[in-house]
């Protein structure tokens, strides 16, 4: 049987399994992040994902975008990881909208999520997420990469966002290095987070940047607070 | 003293958490130049978990941590 593991765990059980059936998710980007979320809630049976990308495959993704390979460059991100998903798991409904995400789309690519979670490779976009998640009240789940480093944050309505950290000033330079497995430490962990929130288990990492140091081995916990001068917040009140 | 704690990058050839003398730092800036990091290369900075500008003054006993970028996905 397909979820017998999962089933036999206390925090999820026959209830929690029906839950997940009935949750959508929306994973805005199929590429580092977005291979290791989609491919762990897709198996983990999430009932309906939503799956956003405008990009094509680049043989430069496969250092980490698992969910493409090399017979798919060329071929639009969705439609290759709907290909893949839906041979892993064909009881979930796998939505794909290939567009660029903007301030005109993103509340009615949003509506109706019960989680969001974030997996783009730019501040612009994931400053559009957060302010469209936290106007329409659906959780999101933040994450990002550089090399060997990378974070995940919860974001509410009622905790801090990557405004508050001040993050939407920020100028990555470009490209980002990354490594595969730093994506894939992110994503699994951006995937964990989602499964607590559509669940309502466990303590969600609201509030709280959890950093990841792949050269040391190490998960560090930084406390964070909202921002007074926060203008995604103060746009909402 | 304050506590100055580095995340991604700014690791690389400097010490992931050190404990500054308060004394001899007014502000944040102070911090982030004596460390030898570009200030327009830090992303994030956070005195006790809330973000203020680099001019913020710091005080003994804060806690200042320092991000650069980490955007990628």
């Amino acid at each position: 049987m397909r979820y017998e593991r999962q089933l036999l765990m206390p925090q999820i059980g026959q209830s929690g399994q029906k839950k997940l059936e009935q949750s959508t998710v929306t994973v805005i980007g199929a590429g580092g992040l977005g291979s290791p979320v989609l491919t762990y809630l897709t198996s983990a049976g999430v009932g309906t994902i939503r799956i956003i990308d405008c990009d094509i495959v680049s043989e430069s993704n496969l250092n980490r975008q698992f969910l493409h390979n090399s017979d798919d460059v060329g071929k639009l991100k969705v439609l290759s990881a709907k290909e893949k998903l839906s041979k892993l798991n064909p009881n979930v409904n796998l939505i794909t909208i290939s567009e660029k995400l903007d301030t005109d789309n993103v509340e009615g690519i949003v509506t109706g999520s019960d989680v969001v979670v974030d997996c783009v490779d730019n501040i612009t976009t994931r400053i559009i997420a957060a302010h469209a998640c936290m106007k329409l009240n659906i959780p999101l789940v933040e994450g990002g990469v550089c090399g060997f480093y990378g974070y995940v944050i919860d974001i509410g309505k009622d905790f801090p966002c990557l405004s508050c950290l001040g993050y939407d000033k920020a100028q990555p330079k470009t490209p980002v290095p990354v490594l595969g497995v730093t994506a894939g430490a992110i994503g699994c962990m951006q995937a964990n987070e989602c499964i607590k929130l559509l669940l309502g288990i466990g303590e969600p990492l609201y509030g709280r940047l959890m950093n990841y140091d792949g050269l040391s081995g190490t998960w560090e916990e930084v406390h964070v607070e909202i921002a007074d001068s926060c203008p995604v917040h103060s746009s909402i009140k | 003293m304050i506590e100055v704690r580095l995340f991604a990058t700014f690791r690389e050839g400097r010490d992931k958490v050190s404990f500054l003398d308060s004394r001899d730092f007014k502000s944040a800036g102070d911090i982030i130049d004596h460390l030898k990091i570009q200030r327009n290369e830090v992303a994030i900075l956070l005195i006790n978990g809330r973000y203020l500008a680099a001019d913020a003054p710091v005080n003994d006993g804060d806690i200042l941590a320092l991000f650069p970028p980490v955007g990628g996905g």
